[in-house]
Order: structure tokens, then C-alpha cells, then sequence
């Protein structure tokens, strides 16, 4: 099976090197190319591909705005945020506007195959150079703030369904591997969202990329 | 001292010490005027009761020479009739002696009345002679009708003339106060005129002053306002110019950014596609060298995005105040070992253009000098804004300085910032009491 790519950015050099890379692979094909916001959302309402590489900074439409328009029409498709800053700001942000992965510009070939193929599969993908910058920043507040990583506080059954979580596994596939009712699980997440102080699921898979549960 | 100056000073010398000149000039005047009249008032008084004493003598001494010649003529006793002889003489030299005495000082209307006094009383006296040298038998017989028809009626007439004198003398006393009431009018008539003219003098020289003063008031005004306005041109220009630098280094930074930085993933992307095409197995040497080219790339993207990041942040632009100051932070943090705060109002988002690019810039200078100079552990980084005012604090624990003797470019161009937007900077620090910068800037629009 073939996975249908979208590459969206405004620069067109930029555009040509990464469509060279994907097509390298040979059930990649890139069905269209955008180069701003406003046409990648109508080209993904068009072509309904698999994966959108989406450039965060665009003219007209930014990457954010898009990804936001496209994971709301289209849940399904997967969104993969392409941008040049390793800062948790942007990361979260572009979580909240539903991007599954999020790759810097200067990645190395490796990881885009890599966050394409993973997205696809209904994952998330962090550029290794994020998480790295995510996690060391964790651990030093957590040092200099002399806090309790509240990590420690989750039970086995929390932290088994923190992992399942922010794979983005449906609930009702959590349920039945864990065992569990469906309710109980949203019970369970609550709990666990409180002693994380975490209030989204974004910022959940953001805590996820920080303690390195998800690379 | 300008040359309008020293005009306005010649102006008030002259203008007030002519004043005073004419005050104590109508002063003095009227001392020694009054002193004259007083003088002359005094002797013509004098002259008057001088007078009056010589005729009252006289006519009391012309009334005694009548008693001692009556009693010669009556006496029969020749010894007693000498006594009598003598004293009449005597009444008559002291008659004749202050006749004398009063022809000395006699005036104008008397001369008339006091010739015809001295002829009479003259001619008394020479009536008398005769009768002196009579014996006492002539006496008795003839000395009564002597007397009452030659000597009584005689000395009636001397008696009644000295009371003309008396008269006129009293009608001259009269003219004397007539004459120094005259003066004292005089007086007072030159008084009011130097009175008046001084008036004047004050009037116009208090109008020259008030209208001189009046100008020089208009003309500090217009400097004042002159000033006023030059001092807004000032800030004016250098809130432009701040503006400019910013709007250059945010070009510059997307230049830096979307150019430089694109061109040099695409770079990137092109390496890798070239890796890729190399046939396995092939060169190692030209592996390795496309290996090396790609990190060079790499290591210039890094420094291109610092560089562009340094100009203006772009998280500034695309995420909004709070998450650029908590990306500085931890940028900072990341790179110093520095536990670095950040407390912000979320809404301050909402907060002007402006106000966000000058409390970004103030943040970014102030945790450049706690990196620098402080050796602090931590910071930390309050932004609120209640109530119409952006309050902005940035704290830590470092060594601290002397903020008089210390002030730095950084920190004055903070100052700079502030102010252009009306607002109010202040550090708080001393050696080894770490450091607190405040600003307060002004929310209401419109204002200037």
C-alpha cells in the first residue's frame, strides 16, 4: 500500500529536496505540494492524503492555523509539523493543533522517513533533537526547583496507561488491553492528568516527550 | 549679562533712584521750607511784642513825665521840687532813648505817625522848658493852668498817637500772618506739584517695569514651550528610532530566517539526497567528505537561527509574548546553569505591539546582564498589569552593583524604552544584595 504525502512550505528549494527524499521510498508518493497554508488546506480537502508535512512558519495561513483546520475536518489524516525551532512552545502548539509529529528543518534524512512512517501508523514522532532539548530541560527545573518528579507518584496501572495514551491509542483499544471498562479508563486518566498537573492531552504527550516515554 | 539686560538695569537704576532723588528732594525742601516760615513767623512775633513793650514804655514813661511835671508845679518845696525836676528829666531821656531806639527799627505806615509822635512829643518837652525854670512863687501861681490848659491835652495827644502806632502796628502783625499764611499756601501748592510729579514718575516707571516684565514673561513662555516641544521632537525621534531598529532587526531576523535559513535546510536535504544516490559501497573518502560538508551546514544553520533569533525572536511574533519570555528563560537557563522564573498575567497577549517588543527587549537585556555580571542563581520575572498599568520586575540574587556609579549602556537604554512610552524604570541594587529592576508603563491609549 502506498502512503499518500502532501508537502506544504513556502520555499520551493526546500520543497524539491524533501519530495527527492520521500520518493525515494518506494511506497511513498507525494501527491501535491503547497507552498501556504490556504492551499494546503484545500489541497488535503482535494487529495485526502495519508500524512501532511505542514512548514509552521507560511505566509497567508501559518503550518499552526493549517494543521488546526485539518486535523478538525480530517481527523484521520495524519499532520507532521516542519519547523526550525526546538522550543516546548512551539511543540505544544502545534500538538494543540493536532500535529502528530514534529520534525526540525535540519533533521537528517533518517527521521523524516522515520516521523512519516510512524505518524502513518497513527503514532507520534519527535525529531530525537527535540526530545533530547525537552528532556534535559525537565530534568534541570525538576533539579534546580528541588521538586518531586511527579512521575514518581504514578501507580504501575497509571504509568501502563500514560505509555498507551500518548501513542494515541483509541480509548476503546486501551480499554481492551488493559481489560478495563471504558469508564474506568477515563477515571483513570483523570487521575493521572491531576498528578501530572497537566491539563490536555497535548500537554501530555509534551510531558511524555520530557520524561523520554515517547522518542 | 545680554545687552537687554543690562538696558533693563540702567532702566530700574534710573527709573527708581530718580524716584527717591525727588522724594527726598521734596523732602528736604519742605523741612527747610517749613523751617523758614516758622522763623519768620517767630520774628514777626517777636518784632511785634518788641514793639508793643518800646510804646507801652513810652506811653507809660509820657504818663509819668505828666505826674512828675504836675508834681514840680504843685510843689512848694524847692528841695522837693529838684527831686522832682530830676526825676522828670529822667523819664524824659528814657522817653527820648527809646524814641531813638524806635526810629531804629520803624516800618513803612509808622514813619507818618511816629513824625508827627516825635515832633509832639518834642514839642511837650519844649513846652515844658519854661514852666522847669519857673521859681515856686511862678509855680503856684501860674502851674495849674499851665497844666490843664498846655500840659494834660499835650500829653492826651502823645498818649492817643502811640496808640495809633500801637494801631498800626497791629494791623502789620496781621499783614505778617497774612503774608506767612501766603508762603505756607505756597508750600503747600510746590508740595503737591513734587507730590504729583513723583506720582507720575512711579506710575510710569511701575507701568514700564510691569510691561518689560510682562514681555519677559511672554518671551521665558515661548522658550519654555520651544523647549518643551524640542524635548518631544527628541523623544519622538529616538521612539522612531527604536522603532526603526526593531522593525530592521525583525526584517533582518525573517531575511536571516526564511532566505539564509530555508536555503541552508534545502542544503541539507540536497546533501542527504546526494548521500542517498551513492552507490553502496562506493568512495569512502567522498562519504566522508559529504559527511563533513553536512555538518558545516549544520553548525551554520545553528548560528544563522541564533543570529535571526537574537534579532527578534519569531516566537515573539508567531507565539506571543508569555511563551517567547519563557523560551528566553529557558534558552538562558539551558546555557548558565540560572534558575530562571517566569510569572505572567495570560492575558498579556492582549497587551500593545509595542509595550510586548519593549518588555521582551527590557527582559532580554536584564538576564543579559545577570549573565554577565551577576553570578546569580536565580531570577525571577514578574509581568502583570492590572488597573491600567504594565508593571514588569526582573529580580536575582546576584552580587548586585551601585546603580549611580555602574549605570551601564544596557541599562540606560532600558531607561530609553520606558520612556518613550511614558513610563517608569527604576533599579534597586547594592553590592550583595542582588538586583531589581522596575518598570511601570501606561496601558490608556491616546495619551501623550
Amino acid at each position: 500500500m502506498t502512503l499518500r504525502i502532501i508537502l506544504a512550505d513556502d520555499h520551493t528549494i526546500l520543497r524539491n529536496g524533501l519530495r527527492l527524499l520521500l520518493e525515494r521510498q518506494s511506497d511513498f508518493s507525494v501527491v501535491g505540494e503547497a507552498g501556504n497554508g490556504r492551499e494546503a488546506v484545500d489541497l488535503v480537502s482535494q487529495e485526502l492524503p495519508d500524512v501532511i508535512i505542514l512548514d509552521i512558519a507560511m505566509p497567508i495561513l501559518n503550518g499552526i492555523e493549517a494543521a488546526q483546520r485539518i486535523s478538525a475536518a480530517h481527523p484521520k489524516i495524519a499532520v507532521i509539523m516542519l519547523s526550525v525551532h526546538s522550543d516546548e512552545s512551539y511543540i505544544l502548539r502545534a500538538l494543540k493543533a493536532g500535529a502528530r509529529g514534529y520534525l526540525l528543518k535540519d533533521s537528517p534524512e533518517g527521521d523524516l522517513i522515520q516521523a512519516v512512517r510512524a505518524v502513518a501508523s497513527g503514532k507520534a514522532f519527535f525529531s530525537p533533537a527535540v526530545s533530547k532539548v525537552l528532556a534535559d530541560d525537565y530534568v534541570r527545573q525538576v533539579r534546580q526547583h528541588g521538586l518531586v518528579d511527579p512521575y514518581d507518584l504514578l501507580t504501575a496501572r497509571e504509568r501502563e496507561l500514560l505509555q498507551l495514551i500518548v501513542e494515541l491509542k483509541p480509548t476503546k483499544e486501551i480499554a481492551e488491553l488493559l481489560n478495563l471498562s471504558p469508564y474506568t479508563i477515563d477515571t483513570h486518566r483523570g487521575n493521572l492528568m491531576q498528578k501530572l498537573n497537566v491539563h490536555s492531552i497535548p500537554e501530555l504527550i509534551l510531558y511524555a516527550v520530557r520524561k523520554r516515554i515517547i522518542q | 549679562m545680554s545687552p537687554s539686560g543690562t538696558q533693563t538695569r540702567r532702566l530700574l537704576l534710573v527709573g527708581f533712584g530718580g524716584i527717591l532723588l525727588l522724594l527726598a528732594l521734596t523732602g528736604l525742601n519742605a523741612v527747610s521750607v517749613l523751617r523758614t516760615i516758622q522763623t519768620r513767623n517767630e520774628q514777626i512775633r517777636q518784632d511785634y511784642l518788641n514793639r508793643e513793650r518800646i510804646l507801652e514804655q513810652l506811653r507809660s514813661d509820657i504818663y509819668l513825665s505828666g505826674t512828675y511835671a504836675r508834681d514840680l508845679l504843685l510843689e512848694p518845696d524847692p528841695a522837693r521840687a529838684e527831686v522832682h525836676r530830676s526825676e522828670l528829666e529822667g523819664a524824659r531821656s528814657r522817653i527820648e532813648s527809646m524814641i531813638g531806639e524806635y526810629a531804629g527799627i520803624l516800618r513803612g505806615e509808622e514813619h507818618e505817625a511816629f513824625q508827627r509822635f516825635e515832633r509832639e512829643v518834642s514839642s511837650y518837652f519844649d513846652s515844658l522848658r519854661p514852666a522847669l525854670q519857673w521859681n515856686a512863687e511862678q509855680r503856684r501861681a501860674l502851674g495849674y493852668r499851665y497844666m490843664q490848659n498846655s500840659l494834660l491835652p499835650r500829653r492826651m495827644v502823645i498818649v492817643h498817637l502811640a496808640d495809633q502806632i500801637s494801631g498800626i502796628n497791629q494791623k502789620q502783625l496781621e499783614a505778617g500772618s497774612r503774608d506767612v499764611a501766603a508762603l505756607f499756601a505756597d508750600f503747600r501748592r510746590s508740595l503737591l506739584t513734587l507730590l504729583l510729579v513723583t506720582l507720575a514718575c512711579g506710575v510710569a516707571l511701575a507701568a514700564g517695569s510691569m510691561s518689560r516684565i510682562l514681555r519677559l514673561e511672554r518671551l521665558s513662555a515661548a522658550r519654555f514651550e520651544e523647549v518643551v516641544q524640542t524635548r518631544a521632537a527628541l523623544r519622538d525621534l529616538s521612539a522612531r528610532l527604536v522603532e526603526v531598529q526593531e522593525t530592521e532587526r525583525r526584517a533582518l531576523s525573517r531575511e536571516l530566517h526564511d532566505e539564509v535559513g530555508q536555503s541552508l535546510s534545502a542544503l541539507l536535504l540536497t546533501i542527504d539526497n546526494v548521500a542517498a544516490t551513492l552507490p553502496p559501497g562506493g568512495n569512502p573518502e567522498s562519504r566522508a567528505q559529504l559527511l563533513e560538508i553536512r555538518r558545516l551546514a549544520e553548525r551554520t544553520v545553528t548560528v544563522v537561527r541564533d543570529m535571526s533569533l537574537l534579532l527578534r525572536p519569531s516566537m515573539l511574533d508567531d507565539l506571543g509574548l508569555v511563551p517567547a519570555l519563557q523560551w528566553q528563560a529557558r534558552e538562558i537557563s539551558r546555557n548558565n546553569n540560572l534558575r530562571i522564573d517566569v510569572e505572567a498575567d495570560p492575558s498579556s497577549e492582549d497587551l500593545p505591539e509595542d509595550h510586548k517588543t519593549c518588555v521582551y527587549r527590557i527582559v532580554q537585556e536584564a538576564l543579559r546582564n545577570v549573565t554577565r555580571h551577576a553570578r546569580a542563581k536565580s531570577v525571577h520575572i514578574r509581568l502583570t498589569h492590572p488597573d491600567g498599568t504594565l508593571r514588569l520586575t526582573v529580580q536575582d540574587d546576584g552580587q548586585g552593583f551601585v546603580p549611580e556609579r555602574e549605570k551601564g549602556m544596557g541599562l540606560l537604554g532600558m531607561e530609553e524604552r520606558v520612556s518613550y512610552l511614558n513610563g517608569a524604570f527604576k533599579v534597586n541594587s547594592q553590592p550583595g544584595k542582588g538586583t531589581v529592576i522596575h518598570v511601570e508603563l501606561p496601558l490608556a491609549t491616546g495619551e501623550t
